[in-house]
C-alpha cells in the first residue's frame, strides 16, 4: 500500500543510500527505507509501478521504478523543475520521502512464454530496466528478447553501463539508436520507429513494450500495427500531471480512466476505447 | 413535529459555539459566506444562498497535510489532526449533497483520504431549508431538494414563530442536549420547489457527444478563470505542494499542504517536458462537464453536480451548466 498507516498521502521516510549519473541531466537515486513499514512496501514492488519521490520542503513527484538487483527503490530522475532540481541537489545520506509503489505493473506472468520486444525513449527507459532485469534473471521463461533502446542524442541515453550484459545475454538483441549523433557517436542514427521497421521482429508469440514520451507511444504504436502487431499485443505506460496517485486529485484522468490508479500500463486495446487521447 | 422558538435556538447556538468550531452563514461585507461564529450575533437565519459552499469547512482550499521538521538528516513528519469538533449550521441542503458527493470518492473509495476522514467525523451539519429555490438553482433536477434532508444530521424549517426541528442521524440527535425543543401538532410545509427541470442525459449519452461541436462553442468564451470549481460544492481536484516556514541553523520546518485545484485552469494537464494532452479550453470545459454527469457517475456512482447554481451566477462569461445538460439531453435524443 501507499502512505504510511493510514494516511496514504504521508510519505515513508528513506535515505539516500547512493547517487550516480546515468546520463545528462539523469541522476540514479537508490533509496534505503528508513521505516519497517516502509520497507514491507518496498519489498512487494513490481516493475511498472511508480512512487513519490519527496525532496522535503520543496515537494513530491512521481518516478516510475527504475530498481535494479539491490536492496534498494531506485529512481532515475531527470532535472526538469523545481523538485526535480532541488533532488539533484542532494547528497548521500540525506533524507527523502517515498509515497509507492503505487498504481498497476506489467503482466510479467501473463506473458510468459512470449518474445518480447522492448522499446525505451529517453528516460522512459527506467521502468524497463526492471523488466529487462527480470526476463534476463528468469531466461528461460521468456521467449526471444529485443531490445530496441533510444535517446534524442548519446548523452542522453540511459543505462549505458548495462548494454555490455544486455547485447551478451542468451537469446537476446540490443538496438540502440539517437535522433542526432555526435563526434563520437558511430551507431544507428534515427527514429526508434525507423529501427523498429528494420529489426522487423517477429510478430507470432509476441508483446511489445513500448515507454516513452507520448508522441514516441504513438508513433510506435502506429509503426507496431504497420508490422502486423494487433492491440493485444502492445503494452505501454503512460505519463500525466499526477498530484496524488491514489485517484482522488483528479490531475491524471483520461475521460472516465485515472492513469495513476487504472496504469500508468495499458494494452494498446485498452487505450483505443478511451474517451479522451493521450496525445 | 419537534419545534424550537428563535429564541431558544440562539441560547442553543451561543452554547455550541463555546463547545465547538461553530461555523453560520453571516453578512461579511455585504456577501453571505459560511463563516466561524463566536456566538450567535450576527448569524443569519433568512438568507438566500450563500456564495460559497461550505465545502472549504471539510476539505479546505489550504489544508497542512504535514508538518515537517529537519534536523540535521533527521526527518520528523507530523500529521494535522484537528482536536475540536465542528458544526456546520445554517447548511444548505445542496452543500451537504455536496459532501455526500465527495464522501463517494474521499470515504468510499480505498484508500481512504485520512485528512477529510478527520473533519467529515468531527462535523455534525445542521441544514436549514430553502423556502423556496433561487436564481440559478436547480436542485430538484438533480435529485435534490430546497428541503431535501439526505445529507444532514439536523434539518430545520422555518415555522411560524420559530423553527422545525428534524432529526435525521445519530450523530444531529446527540447534538440536541441543550435545545429547548416543544412537541407541536402538525408538519412544516414542503419548501415551494417549483424550479424548472432540466433534463439530466445517463452517462452514455455524454459518451456519444465527446466530439460535438458545442464544446467549442462553450470552451471559446472560458477564460479559464477556475471560479465554477471553487464555488462549486462538489469538485475535489487538489494540487499538493510544500513550502518551507523557517529555516534555522541545524533545523528546517515546512509543510506539505493541499490546495484546491481546477481542471480549467490553463496549464492543467502540462506535464514534465512541456507536453500537455489538454491544451484547448473547448478541452477543458468539456471534461469538467464530463467530470460532473459520465465519469463522475460511472467511477464512484454518484453525479458530480447537486444543482447549486453558483456556476451560472458567478460565470463572467455566463457559461450555464443548465444550457450544456439541455443541449446534452437534446442532442442525444436525436
Ligand atoms: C507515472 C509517471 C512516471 C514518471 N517517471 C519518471 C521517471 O522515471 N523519471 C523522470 O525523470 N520523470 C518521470 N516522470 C515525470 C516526473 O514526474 C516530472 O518530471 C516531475 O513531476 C517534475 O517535477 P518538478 O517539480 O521537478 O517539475 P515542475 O517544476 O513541476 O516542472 C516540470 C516541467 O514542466 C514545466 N512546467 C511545470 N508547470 C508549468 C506551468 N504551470 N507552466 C509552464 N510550464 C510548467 C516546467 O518548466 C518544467 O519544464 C514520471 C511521471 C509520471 C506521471
Ligand atoms: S494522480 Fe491524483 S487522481 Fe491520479
Amino acid at each position: 500500500m501507499s502512505g504510511n498507516g493510514s494516511n496514504p498521502m504521508r510519505p515513508f521516510i528513506g535515505r539516500l543510500a547512493g547517487i550516480r549519473d546515468v546520463a545528462t541531466g539523469i541522476r540514479l537515486f537508490q533509496v534505503e527505507m528508513a521505516e519497517t513499514e516502509g520497507q514491507a512496501a518496498a519489498a512487494g514492488y513490481r516493475p511498472g509501478q511508480f512512487a513519490f519521490l519527496s525532496a522535503f520542503g520543496a515537494g513530491e513527484a512521481p518516478f516510475g521504478l527504475a530498481s535494479g538487483r539491490g536492496p534498494y527503490l531506485e529512481f532515475a530522475v531527470s532535472a526538469l523543475g523545481h523538485v526535480t532540481h532541488t533532488l539533484h541537489g542532494l547528497e548521500v545520506g540525506d533524507p527523502v520521502g517515498v509515497r509507492g509503489p503505487l498504481g498497476n505493473w506489467f503482466p510479467m506472468e501473463e506473458i510468459k512464454g512470449r518474445n518480447v520486444v522492448i522499446l525505451g525513449g529517453g528516460i522512459g527507459g527506467a521502468p524497463l530496466r526492471p523488466v529487462i532485469h527480470t526476463i534476463l534473471d528468469n531466461r528461460d521463461d521468456y521467449g526471444h528478447l529485443t531490445i530496441l533502446w533510444a535517446a534524442r542524442s548519446p548523452d542522453l541515453l540511459v543505462f549505458t553501463d548495462e548494454f555490455d550484459e544486455w547485447r551478451a545475454a542468451p537469446d537476446t538483441e540490443f538496438h540502440v539508436t539517437v535522433d542526432r549523433g555526435d563526434e563520437n557517436w558511430s551507431g544507428n542514427v534515427g527514429l526508434i520507429t525507423q529501427l523498429l521497421e528494420q529489426v522487423a521482429p517477429q510478430i507470432d508469440n509476441t508483446v511489445t513494450i513500448t515507454c516513452g514520451p507520448p508522441i514516441m507511444i504513438h508513433f510506435a504504436f502506429l509503426t507496431q500495427q504497420k508490422l502486423g502487431f494487433t492491440p493485444q499485443q502492445m503494452l505501454t505506460t503512460l505519463e500525466a500531471r499526477m498530484h496524488c496517485g491514489i485517484g482522488k486529485c483528479g490531475r491524471c484522468n483520461m475521460g472516465e480512466k485515472f492513469v495513476c490508479i487504472d496504469g500508468p500500463v495499458f494494452w494498446q486495446y485498452e487505450i483505443k476505447e478511451f474517451l479522451e487521447g493521450f496525445l | 413535529m419537534k419545534f424550537v422558538t428563535q429564541d431558544a435556538l440562539r441560547v442553543w447556538l451561543d452554547q455550541l459555539a463555546q463547545e465547538v468550531d461553530l461555523v453560520a452563514p453571516r453578512d461579511v461585507e455585504g456577501h453571505v459566506l459560511y463563516r466561524p461564529v463566536a456566538s450567535s450575533a450576527g448569524v443569519l437565519f433568512e438568507y438566500q444562498r450563500p456564495e460559497m459552499s461550505a465545502k472549504d469547512y471539510l476539505f479546505p482550499a489550504t489544508e497542512v497535510l504535514l508538518q515537517i521538521e529537519q534536523r540535521g538528516k533527521e526527518m520528523t513528519l507530523e500529521e494535522i489532526v484537528p482536536e475540536r469538533k465542528q458544526v456546520l449550521f445554517g447548511l444548505r441542503p445542496c452543500d451537504a449533497h455536496g459532501a455526500a458527493v465527495i464522501d463517494a470518492l474521499f470515504l468510499q473509495q480505498e484508500p481512504v483520504d485520512a485528512a477529510y476522514r478527520r473533519q467529515r467525523e468531527r462535523t455534525t451539519m445542521v441544514g436549514l431549508a430553502c423556502p423556496r429555490m433561487w436564481e440559478g438553482c436547480f436542485c430538484t433536477s438533480v435529485g435534490g431538494a430546497p428541503d431535501a434532508a439526505d445529507h444532514l444530521d439536523l434539518l430545520l424549517r422555518e415555522v411560524d414563530g420559530g423553527y422545525a426541528v428534524q432529526v435525521v442521524t445519530e450523530k444531529g440527535a446527540a447534538l440536541l442536549a441543550g435545545l429547548e425543543l416543544q412537541e407541536k401538532k402538525g408538519e412544516p410545509p414542503p419548501s415551494q420547489a417549483d424550479g424548472e427541470i432540466v433534463p439530466v442525459a445517463p452517462p452514455q449519452a455524454w459518451r456519444t457527444l465527446f466530439e460535438d461541436e458545442m464544446w467549442q462553442r462553450h470552451g471559446e468564451r472560458c477564460l479559464s478563470c477556475r471560479i465554477c470549481t471553487y464555488v462549486c460544492p462538489a469538485c475535489r481536484c487538489f494540487d499538493v505542494v510544500d513550502r518551507v516556514t523557517s529555516v534555522q541553523p541545524g533545523l528546517t520546518c515546512s509543510e506539505r499542504i493541499r490546495v484546491w485545484d481546477a481542471c480549467t485552469s490553463t496549464n492543467y494537464r502540462r506535464a514534465a517536458g512541456g507536453h500537455n494532452s489538454r491544451p484547448t479550453k473547448p478541452g477543458r470545459i468539456r471534461n469538467r462537464f464530463f467530470c460532473k454527469f459520465c465519469y463522475y457517475p460511472e467511477d464512484f456512482g454518484p453525479l458530480g453536480c447537486v444543482g447549486c447554481g453558483r456556476c451560472i451566477v458567478s460565470c463572467p462569461v455566463d457559461i450555464d451548466i443548465t444550457e450544456v445538460m439541455r443541449g446534452v439531453a437534446e442532442r442525444s435524443d436525436g
